[in-house]
């Protein structure tokens, strides 16, 4: 009985100790902030900018998880209706967040929006141009090549001013050189995995689009033919292949880091990754070569911190929200992440500099490719479309179909979703 | 003490119908007492998850918007259903989804039940040396993480990886096979042995079943899905093997003796005794083969690669599909239907092959 009171007793303690926590917490405001857990790297510096706003900001306590399975617990938070007050959102799950209704819109509550790479702020923001979420930071594709076995094969190392042409020839000459890997396998001018988010970038870079700007559907046009015939080609003419035909590798990075391919298009997240698994490799890093259109392109991938619509139910929370927001999108912070030179680069233009002090040189064509990059995201409800295109990509990298058929099946299927509405 | 209890009978029976009644009121109550808490654990994680999925699939629901919010969803009766199964841009994918499962679980059930079976035999052995051994051996794949045992098999099944080395210096012309990311069927594989190919038969080519021609219906699992199936197999056969094993161990030693004696070989023992008292343990491991292969997942999620999207799909990886692989065009609702009918493709198969092993006779 005695050991029963003395429980219960602490119980009650327990009980009146966190009552006077809440009480105490009601004068300031309390931030559920949840965001996704990527490299030590990132989250250390995430912890510290989170420490550096609670210091400057004593008022608001912030709540914080850094998920590594931050996609689906976000999910299941929308679902009840209990969400966080701040989180990241990526580009591919902008589009649906803003129709269910789960974002505040931004309004004129962003510092200095002119300094942010219109590109992505352009990826969050919907079809009238409102902003929601602001940018965090991005990353772009370019040309990794193997300077060793450019050398080789005894062709010119790859330049900014290079075309498809070029880049098709030296693939063939390398291909054509016979140079084989330590383990006995023989390198290939192009690493091509079969993926959307990949060959898009000379799809975009050849001026072709999903729709014109009568909101037809044009994605079967001869540009738009033309890019997925010139990536698959690589593969279907044996100058390239996918990575899991480069030995096994699981991703582009990979096979061209075992030497397996003298080529590949990838984003500046497989600088470290080259650095840290592959040292002894000599490689460099251009810009994407130019299309027969004269233009280059290259895809973003980015991710920005939102503000949930449930803060705008009160202002204080909503005021709060966004302090937070702008201080981690803002400038000051843009270059901190900059210096830090992890994997993305900052989203702010006047960041770029401390970013590319801290990579090197082979940054240079990734910050280039801010100026004329296209997020790869398609309206909400053109899943099957999306589908299509990747069903079609394998198809035609696999010699099942030609480019032209894969195309237009493609744009077939958008029609139809465009006609139902 | 027999007289007194004689005398009282009129009074004792009453009681004893009383005792009885509460008695069996208490038998109940404990009964209830105790399936409660495995009863609220399967109401709870598998019950109630099956209704809300079914709900779910008769509605528009992206899986994002906040239930609590209005307008979240809309009912659309049967609309998720007629899209995958009858008409729409999906119907192909689903189709296709079903065939590599059926073949999976035809491919994988017999094999696994079967090697299963034969090395519990062999295990149960009593002249078998270090069976302890070979019982953990065996059984080790089964409770390994199927995640690693996947990796281990990425390994060992890519280009230069063990597989194809070991193939390659046994067969000096063997042609290393791309075993992760070949798409060929291997029935397609098979015919092509014996010259008949796709355009063979322009009946088979051009005679289209849910988009799918009848020729593609007949590929077969692919080579990429093939692995699968083996790494399925190796790692199920020790789980199967165990249940088959403690099974054995209750056939009583006189009925083998009685059967010697009457002059019985081995393999007549095996064939009239050994195979038929398993019979009740053999439909319990067709079962669970079936329910698991069915919604085989894990294994695809990590072998698959961009290529071997089409021919490594299947039902249950199409739920997941729907639900998270597109994350600008989340599908909660035809996710859920998917399930649905998986379910019920699984909960038909089962009643079938009850029919068919006779599970119903078995005690």
């Amino acid at each position: 009985m005695v050991k029963m009171r003395l429980v219960a007793l602490a119980l009650l303690l327990v009980l009146a100790l966190s009552l006077s926590g809440i009480a105490a917490a009601q004068d300031s405001v309390t931030l559920r902030v949840w965001t996704g857990s990527s490299s030590p790297a990132e989250n250390e510096f995430k912890e510290a900018q989170f420490a550096r706003f609670q210091e400057a900001n004593p008022n608001i306590t912030l709540d914080v998880l850094i998920s590594p399975d931050y996609g689906t617990q976000i999910q299941a938070a929308f679902a009840a209706g209990d969400y966080p007050e701040v989180f990241t959102a990526g580009q591919f799950d902008f589009p649906s967040y803003v129709d269910s209704g789960l974002l505040m819109p931004a309004g004129d509550r962003i510092v200095e929006p002119d300094d942010i790479y219109p590109s992505l702020q352009a990826a969050f923001s919907d079809a009238d141009g409102n902003a929601y979420c602001v940018p965090k930071d991005f990353s772009t594709l370019a040309l990794f090549y193997n300077a060793d076995y450019f050398e080789q094969a005894g062709v010119d190392a790859p330049t900014a001013e290079w075309t498809w042409d070029d880049m098709s020839a030296a693939a063939q000459a390398i291909t054509d050189a016979d140079l084989t890997t330590a383990d006995g396998i023989e390198v290939v001018g192009l690493s091509a995995a079969a993926d959307r988010n990949r060959w898009m970038a000379f799809f975009w870079g050849n001026g072709a689009q999903l729709f014109n700007d009568a909101d037809e559907v044009v994605f079967d046009s001869p540009e738009s033919i033309a890019s997925l015939e010139f990536y698959a080609n690589f593969v279907t003419a044996g100058t390239g292949a996918i990575p899991a035909n480069l030995g096994g590798a699981g991703w582009n990075g990979e096979a061209f880091g075992k030497g397996y391919a003298a080529m590949t298009v990838e984003g500046n997240w497989a600088i470290g990754y080259l650095r840290n698994d592959f040292p002894d490799v000599n490689w460099g890093v251009v810009e994407i070569p130019t299309a027969p259109s004269g233009n280059k392109g290259t895809l973003t991938f980015t991710e920005c911190w939102a503000v949930g619509a449930n803060a705008a139910n009160d202002p204080a929370v909503a005021d709060a929200a966004w302090a937070l927001v702008n201080f981690l999108t803002g400038p000051e912070e843009a270059v901190a992440n900059g210096n830090e030179g992890f994997g993305p680069m900052p989203a702010r233009a006047s960041a770029a500099e401390a970013w590319l002090a801290a990579q090197g040189d082979v940054g240079a064509p990734f910050v280039a490719g801010a100026d004329y990059a296209w997020a790869p995201v398609f309206p909400l409800g053109y899943g099957d479309f999306t589908a299509a295109v990747d069903e079609g990509t394998v198809a035609v990298m696999n010699g099942e179909a030609t480019a032209e058929e894969a195309i237009t099946e493609a744009a077939e299927i958008a029609r139809e979703i465009q006609a139902e509405g | 003490m027999a007289e007194p209890a004689v005398k009282s009978v009129p009074t004792a029976s009453a009681a004893a119908v009383t005792t009885q009644q509460s008695a069996k009121r208490q038998e109940i109550f404990a009964g209830l007492v105790f399936i409660a808490p495995a009863f609220v654990i399967l109401f709870l994680f598998m019950i109630l998850p099956l209704l809300v999925a079914g709900y779910f699939s008769l509605t528009d629901w992206n899986g994002r918007r906040p239930l609590n919010q209005e307008g979240a969803y809309e009912i659309v009766g049967l609309r998720n259903y007629e899209q995958l199964l009858i008409q729409g841009r999906r119907v192909d994918d689903f189709y296709n989804a079903l065939k590599n499962t059926v073949y999976y679980v035809l491919g994988v059930v017999p094999t696994q039940t079967i090697i299963a079976l034969v090395l519990a035999v062999i295990v149960n052995q009593k002249w078998m040396r270090w069976r302890g051994f070979f019982r953990t051996a065996y059984y080790f794949p089964s409770i390994t993480s199927s995640i690693v045992v996947s990796m281990i098999f990425l390994f060992m099944f890519s280009n230069t990886g063990p597989v194809n080395g070991f193939l390659s210096s046994v067969f000096p012309s063997y042609k290393p096979v791309t075993w992760l990311a070949n798409n060929d069927g291997v029935i397609h594989n098979f015919l092509g042995v014996l010259g008949i190919t796709e355009n063979s038969s322009t009946f088979l080519k051009d005679t289209e079943i849910f988009r799918i021609s009848l020729w593609d219906w007949l590929s077969g699992p692919s080579v990429s899905l093939l692995t699968i199936m083996i790494l399925a197999i190796w790692t199920t056969i020790g789980t199967m093997m165990v249940v088959y094993l403690s099974a054995l161990q209750n056939i009583p030693a006189q009925v083998y003796e009685a059967a010697y004696v009457d002059g019985a070989t081995a393999w007549q023992a095996f064939r009239k005794i050994t195979v038929p008292l398993l019979a009740p343990t053999t439909f319990f491991v067709i079962t669970l083969g079936l329910i698991g292969t069915f919604q085989v997942f894990d294994q695809i999620y990590v072998l698959r690669n961009d290529t071997t999207r089409e021919t490594t799909m299947s039902v249950a990886y199409l739920v997941y599909d729907f639900a998270f692989g597109s994350l600008n065009d989340p599908r909660m609702d035809r996710a859920t239907a998917t399930a649905v009918t998986l379910f019920l493709i699984i909960f038909v198969a089962t009643l079938i092959q009850r029919r068919i092993t006779g599970g119903d006779q078995a005690k």
